[in-house]
């Protein structure tokens, strides 16, 4: 915090140096050629140029990034029809019903449930990946390069086409990590598969996904352990603390931010899941839930594609993302507060 | 004595730690092993007990590159990544440009509003973009894919960081030779922001390459089909074919494989600097 309040200090004075620049240059323009004066009111400040600059990246952000999130809520507040041929033309105003209608759809917060159970796995499970290959990493030795490249590789790639070839692996019968485990005598997954058994398709899911991701973390987590001072574990080291001791009470709080960086990030990402579950497993399996039939990896954003694009309800679809935006602002907001706790 | 016994600790956990990278580097990178081997088995070959194929045969990717128009898809992703990538690296250096040396009015607050942005999960615009590409009549067509993305806050956010670093006397010696503020930006910051240009636009390269969802969803006439897309709904149809289903996999990843391989390091740096520095 501290730090952050001096550099914004450091910037303040920057900003009032350049406008001091400014300042000056029309001035000395002013004096050797005349102007009109409407046009030297406008070079007088940047105002003209930096939005003519900003033009074409503020056009899209508002039309496709900005106005959507209205938008968004006014498709919410309306049923589209399904029938119609002209989609867009007879949108009829439902008020709250999609919210009264959400609020009792079972399927909607089992979704939000099983998105909770998603983000439960993944956070802990990628920091742990991450904490890990970097604190392997942390060591000079030779190939160290070729293996950061290894681990990050993975994370540049597709996820739908890593979770299609994760189907291939986790296959029933003969996929190759049923023969794997068949030939040490485990023949529990043999019959569905990985992603075929209730209980472990979400964590088959997030395995995939974990380790698809761990590089981005394990290069954060690198960066920050290599900038605490040597000095710190040569000081436990005399008073004999032993590497795990090390761990915990220098490593472990020292890269704190960083940990806290990708519970957020995390907390976003988890929120958003889809493609990892439409390339792997469409939502399912069922899952028997006091007689209704729900899928055990059915989470918000994969519910949303399938209310918009199988079953083309718009609207209903809308108010589902508000509902889910609705959530990741009071869980960041729950996050900040977390920060600011821990950073004083 | 001692000493030795510390040189004799320090090549055990040396060598701990090898093996420790080495199970590490072999559970990550399966995936993409198996993939590639699947791929060069023959056809309805992809479960049998072998690791490597006794045959290994380019029978598979000849079939989706002709019979199933994957080499269609590849060209369609190309022109997609590529236009996108050019259009939202320069609207983000642009605007990153004034964001870092200019001063106007509402600056401050415009970025604070962009950057919250960020902190929108993207699920919530699939269904409002989709709607507002319907409305402009975009579907099925290349703009409908490339446009609504175009606006790259992290791209910007990354541009005003570094342009920032560029002194202000390189500008403003330009200016009092006459340079108008369009060959500032061009003849000074772009020659000396080379370095997160290219980060930029390998970046959104990478992004709308694998943009698969939102393609997915605008697009439904196979002439228009990327790979991602293309390769999805292969798969919904030829569920069991999965030598097929994997080499087009591995089409799929060459490209940003291959560009990884080259320019990690851009990857790497233009990945976590966001989260490093801010």
């Amino acid at each position: 915090m501290p730090a952050d309040r001096a550099s914004q200090a450091a910037q303040a004075d920057a900003r009032e140096a350049e406008a001091a620049l400014d300042a000056r240059s029309p001035t000395d323009a002013r004096k050797t050629r005349p102007r009109k004066p409407g046009l030297r009111l406008l070079r007088g400040s940047d105002n003209l140029t930096a939005y003519t600059f900003l033009a074409p990246f503020l056009i899209i952000f508002i039309v496709f990034l900005a106005y959507p999130v209205f938008y968004s809520l006014y498709l919410a507040l309306h049923r589209v029809p399904v029938d119609s041929f002209d989609i867009f033309g007879g949108l009829i105003f439902v008020g709250f019903g999609n919210f009264a209608k959400l609020f009792g759809d079972v399927k909607f917060w089992w979704s939000v449930l099983m998105t909770l159970y998603y983000a439960a796995l993944i956070i802990p499970s990628g920091i742990a990946a991450s904490l890990v290959l970097a604190l392997l990493l942390n060591n000079r030795l030779k190939a160290v390069a070729a293996y950061r490249s290894a681990f990050f590789m993975p994370y540049v790639l597709d996820m739908l086409v890593v979770g299609i070839v994760w189907t291939l692996i986790y296959s029933p019968h003969v996929g190759v990590l049923v023969r794997i485990l068949e030939s040490v005598g485990i023949t529990a997954f043999s019959e569905k598969g990985f992603l075929g058994a209730p209980a472990w398709a979400m964590p088959s899911v997030v395995v995939a996904n974990v380790l698809k991701g761990a590089g981005f973390g394990m290069i954060l987590y690198l960066s920050a352990i290599q900038n605490i001072p040597g000095s710190l574990y040569e000081a436990a080291e005399i008073d004999g603390a032993t590497p795990w001791q090390q761990f915990r009470s220098i490593t472990l709080p020292l890269v704190k931010p960083i940990t806290l960086f990708m519970v957020i990030i995390g907390t976003i990402a988890a929120l958003n899941a889809f493609v990892e579950v439409y390339a792997m497993t469409g939502g399912g399996p069922n899952v028997d839930v006091g007689g209704r039939a729900l899928g055990a990896t059915w989470v918000t954003g994969y519910y949303i594609f399938d209310t918009f694009y199988t079953q083309f309800k718009l609207g209903y679809a809308a108010a589902m993302s508000y509902v889910l935006l609705g959530l990741t602002l009071i869980i960041s907001l729950v996050n900040r507060r977390f920060l600011r706790a821990e950073d004083i | 004595m001692s000493a030795r016994r510390h040189t004799k600790a320090r090549a055990w956990r040396r060598a701990l730690v090898y093996v420790g990278l080495t199970i590490a580097a072999i559970v990550v990178l399966f995936p993409f092993f198996w993939m590639v081997v699947t791929a060069f088995k023959e056809p309805g070959q992809a479960f049998t007990a072998e690791i490597f194929p006794s045959n290994p045969t380019f029978e598979n990717f000849r079939r989706v590159l002709t019979e199933f128009g994957f080499g269609r898809y590849f060209v369609n992703s190309v022109i997609v990544a590529t236009t996108a990538a050019f259009f939202a690296t320069l609207f983000a250096s642009l605007a990153g440009y004034v964001f870092a040396k200019k001063d106007f009015i509402g600056r401050d607050k415009l970025f604070g509003f962009l950057l919250a942005s960020l902190m929108i999960p993207g699920m919530m615009y699939v269904v409002p973009q989709f709607a507002i590409i319907n409305k402009f009549g975009w579907m099925n067509s290349y703009r409908a894919m490339i446009v609504p993305h175009l606006a790259n806050v992290f791209g910007l956010f990354l541009m005003r960081q570094y342009m920032t670093t560029i002194p202000n006397e390189l500008l403003d010696s330009a200016r009092i030779d006459g340079a108008g503020e369009w060959q500032v930006f061009r003849t000074i910051m772009v020659p000396l922001s080379i370095p997160i240009i290219a980060t930029l636009f390998l970046l959104t390269f990478q992004f709308h390459w694998n943009n698969f969802l939102w393609q997915l969803i605008v697009v439904n006439i196979e002439r228009l089909y990327t790979v991602p897309v293309g390769l999805a709904l292969f798969r919904s149809q030829h569920e069991a074919s999965y030598t097929l289903i994997m080499a087009g996999s591995c089409i799929s990843v060459l490209p940003i494989v291959a560009i990884f391989f080259f320019a990690q390091r851009y990857f790497i740096e233009g990945m976590t600097m966001g989260a490093l520095k801010g």
